[in-house]
Parts: structure tokens; C-alpha cells; sequence
């Protein structure tokens, strides 16, 4: 199944991700696809643009390193800000799905004649 | 180090942008390989991952280009915060560096801006009247023609004449358009009442010369020139704002120009004027082209060259039809004239033309002021000098420490750069407030004058200078680390490299005495040309009067009667206001613009039918006593020579003794170019006067009356007149009230213009008042070099006596006098002061030829001048080393030697 992501999701997404430690962009495709079982389907070029754009605002930095097999790859760190921005938007989105799961479970209206 | 680093990242990311797009590749080219290994570990041949990867990543360049730009933001933003606090960081650092050196600072920034200002303000006048273009389309296409007549008068420039303009309009291919105008003023009547207006009279075709757009309505139509047109105007921008507040609804308004009812048609675009000056109406000349041609040459020509032509060019065109004009025009031209006189046209590019030999003067005050930048350098270079050496030290300390070298003279740039662009900004204002006063103080008759001000150009100049003074001192610690490093191996003690650094301040000394030297020469020279001029008798007695200006217009005072009616009038209302003693007219007034050339022929004596070109002024009775001018033979005209029947006129001593050496000139017959005999017959001859410029030899000219004899035609009635009063007060101008409602009674629509007094006349003339303009400047420069220089010496002498100390202990100690020590230190700054100013001299003899333009009466060489200019600076040198002498003559060697 494929989930199309809201708008800023995927940003998030990726915030979470990097709590675990500095990581480079396959890697954090990696994570993404492992913790959702592959629900996730977002092209994975998407997440560079996404990964530059927060090192642009400082929630994340970037600095090169070695890969685990030996390569120069880019890694990402959450910076305070990031951790902070990443409280705020889980904060919101907890709220949102909780919004949005009430009124998926109420009854639906009934017409009081 | 860790801004060193900094700035090693900034400037790698200003030369290495590309580096980002490698590195946006390489990141996206990891993951593709990443995502490949893992499918082909997952069993998919390499060709298949490597394309199943790239599906799964989506449009690769889209997301690069993408990423790519992000990054670029990034670094953008970085460079600049890093940029911006590596400035912070410097400034800060540089600021309490020179605070622990306030007077240091202090004084260069003041040197330095002095210098500064003074260059800046200059180069603005320079630019604004020599460098920039004249304000109109394609300025270097116009060229002005005029006419020189070489046997009449070798100097004077005529203009063209209206047959000579229809026929070049016609018959040259090279000028695309030929204007010709007249500039006079007139008055201008509507219901706010009369006021003078600068008035161009043109062609309808200047409007295409000058490529003249309207701010507003229209401009003068073609056919506008010719006779019955209806009579329309133009204003000039800056008169529309100043007299209609730029009320579009003067547009259709009828005034009075010169008594004419002429519609106001259009506005002119703003900063549009004539070469010559400003206009404040643009009214069209009626030209016929039917009249018959005579040859007077009244019309100032403005021609536009056509595309690709060159001044040349129309040069060898003009003179080719100059040589057909006996032919066409034989009633005017005479093939004598043309042959034995030696008419010819010429075509002067525009620029060249306004601007005479102004560009010169401003160049030589420009050197002048360039100069006392260089002294000003040299002395703000000694301070470096100073300053690296108290530094010296600290830098071999630090350096020796791992201080890299480059990070030393980065901070020594930042500090001078700082130092320098304060100077700068300091420098500004000076020029700013500099040129204020220079535009009020400049000649009126200097070109241009109005588009002076300080401006983008100035600023730039300014900047520019700043940067390069600070970058080059901002290298002299530079030259010295080295040398530091030796130093503090030698602990200190470097005698011999202390003894070169010490002949490189003496060099400068020298070159700053050289320099002002050369400076004082010019300013000396210029005091005794002003000096010269000022004691020139100009023949006239320009205390106690009072003058102005009117114009009466040709509708009601055409005829001779009608004018002198109003003349005898006004001098004799003048006369009886209590406190006037003689009050007279002149149609040209001494001094301010006693010019034109009409061509005289005498009855008899050595000149034969030869005519001289000289100007014509008429008088009226009591004009002679008014302006003070004296008679030493004969007598002066009366009102009664004024009815028709006498035929007097009165010659200036000059032009009594060219005409008729050795003989009684009174009797003696002159005629008018064209005129038939009879004779006038000299009545009078004046004292010298010198009123065409106090410079100039004495003048020659005829005073003509103001109504011709009976049978002796003479040009029209004086309607343009200056009226001088002369009064029993020293304060003459107390009397313009009385003057005003005297003119505004007698008739109210003629303005009064140009009301002053007659010492004003002569100290804004053109040679007093650019005598004037040039010693002030040249007087300020040498003024400041003489101070620059001094304070240099001082710095100097004191620094060196200083590092003397030691040695001079010994000496006393030795028995050494007080007075024997102090002479030593006088004779070596003597020494080096003589070197500086023998150099000067030199420099000095070999300018002296630049600066003949502007001298009067004094040599370039002058030995007065020479000599008290070296007295002068022996003196400062002098004064400048009693002060260390002093301290070092009080050396107490027990205490240097226990410093030691």
C-alpha cells in the first residue's frame, strides 16, 4: 500500500530518524523503510532536497565521513533546534491524528425531526 | 587560528562555487551505489540493481538540481555572516589596537582627511567643468562657429552673421543642423510685475542642435524665427519652478517679454541651457532671410555635426565657402575684405570653446592640491613608520610566538584600511562643506559652475584613494617584519637597519619639504600677482558708487528721443536725491563687460583707411565723473550735444596716443565701419582706464553719445544701459531703495538688475576674481603643506632625538655643553631641511612655465618670491626641531645610562 505523505511529514520523519545517532541519507531511507515495512513508498531522491533544506535552517548539519563499508558519504546530525522542531511537530501531529481519529469514530449526526 | 581557517573557508568558497555541485553528485551518487550493492546482494545482476535503483530514487538531475541550489543558499548565507564577522571581528580588534595609540590615530585620520578633502572638492570642480560632457544628446557631435577677421583684431572672436548662417545652414553637408542664437537678458512683465529674465533669442532650429525636449507643452516650431510669426516663448525648467512655483497653468499665459505680448508655449526640460549659461526664457530671433546681408557678425553659430563627421571635416567645408562669399554676397563681403583682412570661419568643438583656458587654471589647482595629498601621505607614512617601530617588538614578540606572518599583516591592513576610510568619510565632509564655499568664492565667468557639487564621481574618487592609502600603508609593517625578527635576535640593537629606517624618515622630510617648497613658490607667485592686480589703477574711482543695470524695451523707447528722454530723466531725478554727487550712463560698463568690436576708420594720420576694432561704448552726460574717470583734455558731453546737432565724441588716452602720436587728438575726425564721412570730432580724451580687465594694457575705445549727429548714422538708441551714481557716503548701497522706487515711478515695467556696488564690479571681474579664486586655493595648499611639513619635522626630529638619547648621554657625559648638543640636532635637521629645499627649487623652476597662465605682472622665477619661500622654511625647520633640541640638550646621562 502506498501512503502519499502530508505536506512537512516527511521532514519529521527524517528528525526522528537522526535521534538515533548521525546518519547518511541511504541510511536513513533504510530506517524509514525498515520502521514502516516498506509503507512508505516516497521516491528516495525526495529526501535530499529535504535533508539540505533542514541543514538550511539548522535542524540538522552535515559533515563528511566514512561509510560502514569504506565510502565517503555525507552525514547528518540533529542539531538542538532540529530536536527542538521535532518535539513541536510531533506535538502537532499527535494532536492532528487525535483530531482526526475522534471524529472518524463518532456517530455520524443524525437529523432530529 | 581558528579565524584564520574561517577565512581560508571563505575565500575557497568565493573561488570554489562548482565544488558544490561535486558534492551534491557525490552524495547522490553514494546512495544510487548503496541502493545497487544491496539489490545485487539481494541477487539482481548488476546491470538490473543499477536500474532498479535509479527507479526507486526518482528524476536524479531534478533532485540534484534541487539540492544543488539549496546548497548554494547555504553557502551564500555563510559567506556573508562569516564575511561580516570576520569585519566585526577585525574592526574590533583593529579599535583597541588604536586605542592604545589615540594621538597616532588621531593624527592620521585628520592628516589624511585634510588631504583628502582637499583633493576630493577640487576633483569635483574638475570633473564637473572639464571631464564631464556637456549636458545635451551626442555632445561631442556639436561645435561652435565663429568668425575671425586676423587684420582688424588678431584676438576677437565674431560670431556669425544671419546671411552666413542661412548660407552654412544651406550649403555645408557636414553639420546636420546649424542654431544660431543671441543671449541677452530682457524683462519680463506679468501680473506678479517686471522681472530681468536671461533670455536665449534662437533659431527655431537650436531646438534641434541642442536635441531640446519639453518638460511640459511644446518648444519653438520650426518657422517660429521668421518675421510675423506669432511671438511664443519657452521657460526654462529652473525660472518655471523659481517664478511660477511649476504651475502647469502657465502654459497659454500671455506675458510682456521686452513689452512684446508673447504666449508661453512650453516649458523646457530641466538642466537644459545654453553652453554658455543658464536661461530662464527661450524666445525664438527673427530672422529674414530676405534681408540683405551686411556684415555684422552678431549671432553666436552651434552647429551639429552629422553622423560620423568630423570636426575637420566641416573645417575644410566652411573654409571652402568662406572663399565664395565676396561672390554671393558682394555688398557685405568685399573681395578686399575677405582677401587683405583674412575672414575666415571656424569650427571649435564645443566644449573646447566654453571652456577657454579654464581647464588649465583647474588643472593647476588640481596639481597643487594633489600635492599636499602627497604630503599629507608622506606624513601619515612617517606615523606608520613610527608606529611599526614602537610595534616592533610586539610583532617579534608575537611572531616568534607562531603568529604566521600573514596574520600579522592582516591585522596591520585592517587597521590602516580603518584609518584610511575614516580619513575618508572625514574627507568628505571637508569636501562637501569645501565645495559650498568654493562655488560661492568661484569667478561668476567660470563655466559650468552651476553643475559643481559633490557627487557619485566625487565619492568614488574619495573612496578609491582611501583604499589605496590604506592598503599601501597598511603593507609598511609588512616590510618591517623581517626585519623584526632579526631584531629580537640582535635584542633590540639593530644600529645599522635603525640607521636605514631613519634616512627612509629623512627622505620623506625631504620630499616633504620639496614639496611644499614648490607649493609655497605657487601660492607666493599668485599673492604677488593678486597684490600686482590690486594695485593696479584702473582709472576710475570705485569707492562711493553705486551701479545697476536696465533694459528698455524697443516697443516705446525705439527712437533716440524717446530713450535719451528717459535717460535725462532718471540721471536728473538720480542726481537730486540727497548724498548723490554725479550720477551717468554708459551702454558698457568698465570692468564688467566693456567688449565689442566695431571696425572705426580715422579722416587722417599714420592708419590711413585701415580700421582698428574697438569697442563703442555711448555715455551720457556725467557719466565720466560718475564712474570717476578724469579728463585730461577737453571736455565731456552735455545734454545739449544730445539734440541732433553736435558730432562729439570722447577717446581714451590709449586710443588718442595709437591714433595720433605727438599730435592735439581734440578735432581729430572718426568714422564707423560703412558710415560715409562726415567726421565725429573728438571733444574729449579720459584718463587710462583699464576696463576690460585690470590685466590688460589700457584700453582703447570711443565714447559715442547717446543720439547721433544729424547725418552721422550711429547704431540704434542705448536701451541696454548701466547707470553708475556716485555718491558723498562710504556706503553707497544704503541708496538702493531710493534707486528702486526712482526706476519703478518712471516707468514700472523695466527691472532693475544687477544693482552693487562699483567695488564689487571690479572684485567679480574676471581677472580680479580669478586672481582671487586661484590665490585662495593656492593659498590654502600652501597654507597646509607649510603645516603638514612642520608638524612632519616635529614628529621627526622628536622621534629621532629620542632614539638618540643613549648616544647623547654619552656625549654629555663626556662634556658635552647644553648648547653644543641642542646645535647638533638643529644642524642636522637643517642639513636634511636645506636638501628638501634645494630639491623644491628645482621642482619648483621646472613648473614655472604651468603657472604663467595665471600670473600677472610677476615672473615664474620671481626672486623675491624664491627667497622668502626658502627664508620661510628654514624658519619652520627651525622652530619645528627648538623643541627636541631642548629635551635633548637636558639629557641627564646618569639616568640613560642606568636605563640603558
Amino acid at each position: 500500500m502506498r501512503i502519499d505523505l502530508l505536506q512537512g511529514t516527511l521532514d519529521m520523519l527524517i528528525l526522528k530518524a537522526l535521534t538515533g545517532g548521525p546518519m547518511h541519507g541511504y541510511a536513513v531511507t533504510s530506517w524509514l523503510q525498515r520502521t514502516t515495512d516498506d509503507a512508505l513508498q516516497v521516491e528516495e531522491g525526495s529526501l535530499y532536497p529535504a535533508l539540505h533544506r533542514m541543514t538550511k535552517r539548522g535542524w540538522v548539519k552535515s559533515d563528511w565521513g566514512v561509510s560502514e563499508n569504506n565510502r565517503r558519504a555525507r552525514f547528518y546530525t540533529l542539531t538542538a533546534e532540529g530536536k527542538r522542531q521535532l518535539k513541536e511537530e510531533s506535538t502537532s501531529w499527535a494532536r492532528l491524528t487525535e483530531a482526526v481519529a475522534k471524529v472518524l469514530h463518532s456517530r455520524p449526526a443524525t437529523q432530529v425531526a | 587560528m581558528g579565524w584564520m581557517v574561517d577565512r581560508y573557508r571563505t575565500l575557497r568558497s568565493l573561488l570554489w562555487r562548482e565544488r558544490l555541485e561535486d558534492d551534491v553528485a557525490e552524495e547522490l551518487e553514494f546512495h544510487l551505489a548503496m541502493r545497487t550493492d544491496e539489490l545485487v546482494a539481494q541477487g539482481m545482476s548488476p546491470e538490473q540493481a543499477r536500474a532498479e535503483a535509479l527507479r526507486r530514487f526518482g528524476d536524479v538531475d531534478t533532485y540534484r538540481r534541487q539540492t544543488h541550489v539549496i546548497d548554494q543558499d547555504i553557502a551564500h548565507e555563510r559567506r556573508r555572516i562569516e564575511l561580516w564577522d570576520m569585519v566585526q571581528r577585525e574592526t574590533r580588534q583593529a579599535l583597541r589596537s588604536l586605542a592604545r595609540s589615540p594621538t597616532f590615530a588621531v593624527m592620521t585620520v585628520l592628516t589624511l582627511a585634510l588631504g583628502l578633502g582637499a583633493t576630493t572638492a577640487l576633483y569635483s570642480v574638475v570633473d564637473a567643468v572639464v571631464l564631464r560632457p556637456l549636458p545635451y544628446a551626442a555632445p561631442e557631435q556639436l561645435v561652435s562657429l565663429d568668425s575671425r577677421v586676423p587684420g582688424v583684431s588678431p584676438e576677437a572672436r565674431w560670431g556669425l552673421s544671419e546671411a552666413g548662417y542661412f548660407y552654412f545652414a544651406r550649403e555645408a553637408p557636414s553639420l546636420a543642423s546649424l542654431g544660431v542664437f543671441s543671449a541677452r537678458s530682457a524683462s519680463l512683465a506679468s501680473d506678479a510685475g517686471p522681472v530681468r529674465v536671461d533670455t536665449a533669442w534662437v533659431s527655431a532650429s537650436m531646438m534641434d542642435v541642442l536635441r531640446a525636449q519639453p518638460a511640459l507643452g511644446r518648444l519653438l516650431p520650426r518657422e517660429s524665427d521668421l518675421p510675423g510669426a506669432p511671438r511664443i516663448a519657452v521657460l526654462g525648467h529652473a525660472f518655471w519652478v523659481r517664478q511660477y512655483g511649476a504651475d502647469p497653468r502657465v502654459l497659454g499665459t500671455v506675458v510682456h517679454l521686452d513689452d512684446v505680448p508673447t504666449e508661453i508655449v512650453g516649458v523646457m526640460a530641466p538642466g537644459l541651457h545654453l553652453p554658455e549659461g543658464t536661461v530662464d526664457v527661450w524666445a525664438p530671433l527673427t530672422l529674414d532671410p530676405a534681408r540683405p546681408p551686411v556684415n555684422a557678425h552678431w549671432l553666436q553659430g552651434v552647429g551639429r555635426l552629422r553622423d560620423g563627421v568630423s570636426a575637420a571635416r566641416a573645417q575644410a567645408e566652411l573654409t571652402g565657402l568662406d572663399r565664395r562669399l565676396p561672390e554671393l554676397f558682394p555688398s557685405a563681403y568685399s573681395e578686399e575684405f575677405m582677401r587683405q583682412k583674412g575672414f575666415a570661419t571656424d569650427v571649435t568643438p564645443l566644449k573646447r570653446h566654453v571652456l577657454g583656458d579654464v581647464d588649465r587654471v583647474l588643472w593647476i589647482l588640481f596639481g597643487a592640491v594633489g600635492l599636499v595629498l602627497l604630503i599629507a601621505c608622506a606624513n601619515v607614512a612617517n606615523l606608520f613608520l613610527v608606529r611599526a617601530e614602537s610595534r616592533r617588538r610586539e610583532l617579534a614578540v608575537r611572531s616568534a610566538l607562531g603568529a604566521a606572518r600573514a596574520d600579522l599583516s592582516w591585522h596591520a591592513l585592517t587597521e590602516s584600511l580603518l584609518l584610511c576610510l575614516v580619513a575618508g568619510a572625514l574627507g568628505l565632509l571637508l569636501a562637501w562643506s569645501a565645495l559650498r564655499l568654493l562655488t560661492f568664492l568661484a569667478p561668476d565667468h567660470l563655466p559650468r559652475l552651476g553643475e559643481v557639487g559633490l557627487d557619485a564621481h566625487g565619492v568614488v574618487f574619495t573612496f578609491a584613494i582611501s583604499v589605496i592609502a590604506g592598503v599601501v600603508f597598511g603593507l609598511f609593517p609588512l616590510t618591517q617584519l623581517g626585519r623584526s625578527l632579526s631584531a629580537l635576535r640582535e635584542s633590540g640593537r639593530g644600529l645599522t637597519s635603525s640607521r636605514r629606517r631613519n634616512l627612509v624618515r629623512w627622505g620623506m622630510v625631504v620630499g616633504q619639504m620639496g614639496l611644499a617648497v614648490v607649493l609655497l613658490t605657487a601660492a607666493g607667485l599668485m599673492l604677488r600677482s593678486f597684490w600686482g592686480l590690486y594695485h593696479v589703477d584702473s582709472g576710475l574711482k570705485t569707492e562711493s558708487a553705486l551701479t545697476f543695470d536696465f533694459v528698455l524695451p524697443g516697443t516705446r523707447y525705439g527712437s533716440y528721443d524717446a530713450a535719451n528722454r528717459f535717460h535725462r530723466e532718471l540721471l536728473t531725478r538720480l542726481e537730486a536725491v540727497p548724498g548723490v554727487t554725479h550720477a551717468g550712463a554708459t551702454s558698457r560698463l568698465p570692468l564688467r563687460n566693456f567688449n565689442g568690436c566695431a571696425a572705426l576708420f580715422t579722416e587722417h594720420g599714420p592708419l590711413g583707411d585701415d580700421s582698428v576694432c574697438l569697442p563703442t561704448p555711448s555715455a551720457s552726460p556725467g557719466a565720466f565723473k560718475a564712474l570717476g574717470i578724469p579728463l585730461l583734455e577737453g571736455r565731456e558731453f552735455t545734454w545739449e550735444d544730445l539734440d541732433g546737432k553736435a558730432d562729439g565724441v570722447v577717446v581714451t588716452k590709449a586710443l588718442a596716443e595709437r591714433l595720433w602720436p605727438g599730435q592735439d587728438p581734440l578735432g581729430k575726425g572718426l568714422r564707423g565701419n560703412g558710415h560715409e564721412p562726415p567726421y565725429y570730432r573728438v571733444i574729449g580724451v579720459t584718463g587710462d582706464i583699464r576696463a576690460q580687465g585690470l590685466d590688460k594694457p589700457p584700453t582703447q575705445a570711443v565714447f559715442f553719445p547717446l543720439a547721433p549727429a544729424e547725418n552721422l548714422p550711429l547704431w540704434g538708441p542705448s536701451r541696454v544701459m548701466s547707470v553708475v551714481i556716485r555718491t558723498s557716503t562710504s556706503r553707497p548701497e544704503q541708496l538702493a531703495p531710493v534707486v528702486r522706487s526712482i526706476m519703478k515711478e518712471l516707468d514700472a515695467t523695466v527691472p532693475v538688475a544687477n544693482l552693487e556696488t562699483l567695488d564689487r564690479v571690479v572684485s567679480q571681474s574676471p581677472s580680479v576674481a580669478r586672481a582671487t579664486f586661484s590665490l585662495l586655493l593656492l593659498g590654502i595648499a600652501g597654507g597646509m603643506a607649510l603645516l603638514l611639513s612642520a608638524v612632519g619635522l616635529y614628529g621627526v626630529i622628536s622621534f629621532i632625538v629620542g632614539q638618540r638619547r643613549g648616544e647623547i648621554g654619552i656625549r654629555v657625559a663626556l662634556g658635552a655643553r647644553a648648547s653644543q648638543v641642542a646645535g647638533m640636532v638643529v644642524l642636522q635637521v637643517l642639513r636634511f631641511a636645506g636638501l628638501g629645499i634645494a630639491l623644491g627649487l628645482v621642482g619648483a623652476l621646472s613648473m614655472s612655465h604651468l603657472l604663467s597662465a595665471l600670473l600677472f605682472e610677476v615672473s615664474p622665477t620671481d626672486p623675491v618670491v624664491l627667497a622668502g619661500v626658502c627664508a620661510l622654511l628654514v624658519l619652520i625647520a627651525a622652530l619645528a626641531s627648538y623643541g627636541p633640541a631642548r629635551r635633548a640638550s637636558r639629557v641627564d646621562p646618569a639616568e640613560v645610562l642606568r636605563s640603558e
